[in-house]
């Protein structure tokens, strides 16, 4: 039995953040209704997530996005036109029938459709309603709009990421998949509550904020100590060596990284330099951060000479933490995450077979749900047949007046 | 914790540092009962800052403080056969077991998981490990900075890098624990529901890499899909982005047509990006590169927050790149009352991080600050356990919850 079973969330979020926040509970066996405008799709249908040199960025075809495909696995699909009264009529009635509603569209936007959460608990006072946004649904900024890169800007996690000799540096859409994982998270708390309460309620997510959650440590030491933290490189506080190393090759790097003594003497062995872990310099941790450069220095000539998955291989063996510094050719290539079927495959009726990336836990008694992702308006009929009950003339009708597709 | 939507829920928490204990922060401050278990000597967290005055204190660490507010702490020697058998009436106690240690330690005390699954069958186990518990490398250490390249997200940082000799690097802080906390969060309230229907638990296999790779599915599938390849360097000019003003750092995400008519706008419409073609995002895709001196000069003379509201209020998405003590004053954040204070009897009082979801009916909470240490521990074993007086002080003289004397009441 799937853990969200018999839970519908009608969904009305778009691009990255939000899609992903109701993928995860699509995984978990929730029936997730995508409603998307048919003139206004959700963008990343058509994008790879970054503009295609040829011919033009429009050669992806809409059912064809990787981002698409990615964050909208076990889905189904509705379209609706949704500046036409009828078009929001209908999306109403599905919002009703649903025990979630989602939506990441700029504040106002749910409530002007009147699809906000005031008139949906006047007829349905259990509904959850998750809307999320960059700043959150109130305060001075509620309107100002925002991507991953932003929020993470804001949020604080830029600052303190890079060179503390060059710029800070962003992330990317990471940022959006945690924050979707930070929203799914309290879609679950709400429907919880409900099923101990019989209490519904809404959910105001801010993404900035979500970006700050997750560095909680950092602006509490501020407030503690007035002293703003900077950017550290790889370099960490107390540990020694903790470094990316350049490896044989181009671009490839090692991350190595020492938390004790007793792992010092194992790298000083295994790097034929067995008398470091007595060298008065590199003898203690304290000694290691205060010699932190020359130390780099004679790992990193030792290094640059091996080539790097042999080394990783080494030095996981002797028992260190050591990885590559992994791009996505690695990742699809590692044995381990292979052996972890970290990946699914999936067929998709008009690009083929593809290998996405599966869902981050493994639980021992029920797999998470991943097929692939809905074509547009896939499951029109389904939804406005079966679940709105609708006949097939009333449907020709709409299709006719192209308030569905 | 009147209205916390987690009411009820009880949590043995036996992990160290980030990703368990930010797990258990989640559920405790929407109100679920968390007893964290330390061994005698401490949460290594404590040690790691940062202190008020800079000065170390082992019930001031900030890394300690925000990640275990809300629960109860007690001390446990788990090596000792009296701690073993206060840890195995706590497994039978509890909803949920969040266990961020390798396998092998709670195996080598007797503990596997099917003998954790038969004293209590409701148990949810959240086992949180840097490879996870199968596999070639389920063995092989990991942390911060190894886990974050592991997984391909060091790799694509610093972004918009022009010096291709100088290594990737990895998120600033702990993004590895705080990720992989969260999402153990939703994995595990995901088996609390599915517990619901079925009154049974299951073991949930955290892998941090997995944690990592499952947010970077878009870069990985694109790259290998759509060939865009994401690394630090992009492979192709980059267009907005992070640029400099006067006193710092923003973000500009230019990417729809209607963005770069309001930028420009903005820059109050010079002549070199004048002219229709830069109206497409096309034309801008491969050919913006040719202004950006133009761009980076105007940007230049700019403070990042007077220009952040002047584009935001004409509809472009940009931000500045803020320090802690520039998130700590923002404006935003106070409106939403982000920010809650939290009165910590050896630490004092100070403003922590809240939660970026606001719930009308059930409010997440801060309720208690991080416990001392072994602060719990009679009130734990006595009221939860049921152990009398006499058996508690047994236990304490035998050595099993540590020799420190609790400091503070209960």
């Amino acid at each position: 039995m799937l853990p969200l079973g018999g839970v519908r969330v009608a969904d009305f979020s778009w691009v990255w953040a939000g899609p992903y926040s109701t993928m995860l509970l699509a995984t978990l066996g929730a029936e997730v209704i995508k409603v998307e405008g048919h003139k206004r799709t959700d963008l990343t249908r058509h994008s790879v997530v970054w503009a295609l040199p040829d011919p033009a960025p429009t050669a992806v075809l809409p059912n064809q996005g990787m981002s698409f495909n990615s964050v909208n696995m076990s889905k189904k699909s509705v379209t609706l036109d949704l500046s036409k009264p009828e078009g929001v009529r209908l999306a109403k009635r599905i919002a009703l029938m649903s025990d979630v509603v989602a939506d990441n569209l700029r504040p106002g936007a749910m409530v002007r459709l009147g699809l906000g959460y005031e008139k949906l608990r006047k007829e349905r006072p259990d509904i959850i309603v998750l809307s999320s946004s960059s700043r959150g649904q109130k305060g001075p900024q509620w309107d100002y709009g925002g991507y991953a890169t932003i929020h993470h800007s804001i949020g604080g996690g830029a600052y303190i990421t890079g060179y503390p000799d060059d710029a800070p540096s962003h992330s990317g859409g990471d940022v959006d998949l945690i924050n979707g994982t930070g929203m799914a998270f309290a879609v679950l708390a709400a429907l919880y509550h409900r099923a101990q309460t019989g209490e519904g309620q809404f959910i105001d997510y801010s993404q900035c904020e979500g970006v700050s959650s997750l560095n909680g440590d950092v602006l509490l030491g501020y407030e503690m100590t007035s002293q703003v933290p900077e950017r550290m490189g790889n370099a960490h506080r107390v540990y020694a060596p903790h470094n990316v190393y350049r490896c044989w090759g181009v671009d490839r790097w090692l991350a190595l990284e020492i938390h004790s003594n007793e792992e010092f003497s194992i790298l000083a062995k295994v790097i034929g330099r067995p008398e470091l872990a007595q060298d008065p310099r590199f003898a203690t941790m304290a000694a290691r951060k205060r010699n932190e450069a020359g130390l780099d220095k004679i790992i990193g000539e030792w290094i640059r000479l091996r080539d790097r998955d042999w080394m990783v291989n080494e030095f996981c063996k002797a028992g260190l933490a050591a990885a590559p510094s992994r791009d996505a050719y690695d990742l699809y290539a590692d044995p381990h995450l292979r052996a972890r079927s970290a990946f699914v495959t999936i067929n998709h009726p008009e690009i083929g077979q593809l290998e996405l990336v599966g869902m981050p836990w493994k639980m021992s008694d029920c797999a998470a749900v991943l097929n692939r992702a809905p074509l547009l308006g896939e499951h029109n009929d389904y939804v406005l047949r079966e679940l709105l009950g609708l006949s097939r003339k009333e449907i020709t009708e709409l299709r006719k007046k192209e308030i569905i597709k | 914790m009147k209205g916390g939507a987690l009411n009820g829920i009880k949590v043995v928490e036996l992990a160290t540092m980030v990703s368990g204990p930010y797990c258990a922060k989640l559920l405790a401050d929407l109100g679920a009962d968390i007893i964290k278990i330390e061994p005698p000597e401490g949460d290594p967290a404590r040690q790691c800052g940062p202190f008020p005055q800079s000065k170390p204190h082992p019930e001031r660490s900030a890394l300690f403080l925000y990640n275990n507010t809300s629960k109860r702490g007690i001390t446990l020697n788990l090596d000792m056969p009296a701690g073993r058998r206060a840890f195995k009436d706590l497994i039978k106690w509890a909803d949920i077991l969040i266990d961020n240690y390798p396998p092998q330690r709670l195996e080598s005390l007797g503990l596997p998981w099917d003998t954790m699954k038969r004293m209590n069958p409701g148990l949810v186990y959240t086992s949180i490990t840097p490879y996870g518990r199968t596999g070639p490398r389920a063995d092989v250490k990991g942390d911060e900075l190894t886990i974050i390249h592991a997984a391909g997200l060091g790799n694509l940082m610093p972004v918009r890098s022009f010096d291709v000799s100088r290594a990737p690097v990895k998120m600033g802080g702990y993004a590895i624990g705080y990720h992989g906390g969260l999402t153990a969060a939703f994995a595990t309230l995901g088996a609390i529901m599915g517990r619901l229907k079925t009154g049974r638990g299951q073991l949930i296999d955290i892998s941090l890499q997995e944690v990592i790779l499952a947010l970077m599915r878009v870069n990985v599938t694109g790259t290998r899909y759509h060939r865009t390849r994401w690394c630090r360097v992009p492979d192709r000019p980059p267009a907005m982005g992070r640029m400099k003003a006067s006193d710092g750092y923003i973000v500009v995400g230019v990417i729809e047509d209607h963005h770069w008519r309001a930028f420009r706008e903005l820059m109050g419409n010079p002549d070199w990006a004048a002219g229709p073609q830069w109206e497409s995002l096309y034309y801008r895709t491969h050919h913006l590169m040719e202004i950006v001196p133009q761009l980076d000069e105007w940007m230049l003379g700019q403070k990042k927050e007077d220009i952040h509201h002047k584009g935001a209020k004409k509809g472009i998405p940009m931000g500045p790149i803020n320090s802690a003590k520039e998130i700590m004053e923002n404006e935003q954040y106070a409106a939403r009352g982000y920010f809650v204070e939290v009165e910590h009897p050896e630490a004092g009082k100070y403003k922590y991080a809240g939660w970026p979801y606001q719930m009308t009916a059930s409010p997440p909470c801060a309720c208690r600050p991080a416990p001392l240490l072994g602060q719990h521990n009679q009130e734990v074993i006595c009221d939860i356990l049921g152990y009398s007086p006499a058996a508690f002080s047994r236990l304490q003289r035998s050595g099993a919850i540590g020799t420190q004397t609790p400091k503070g009441g209960k």
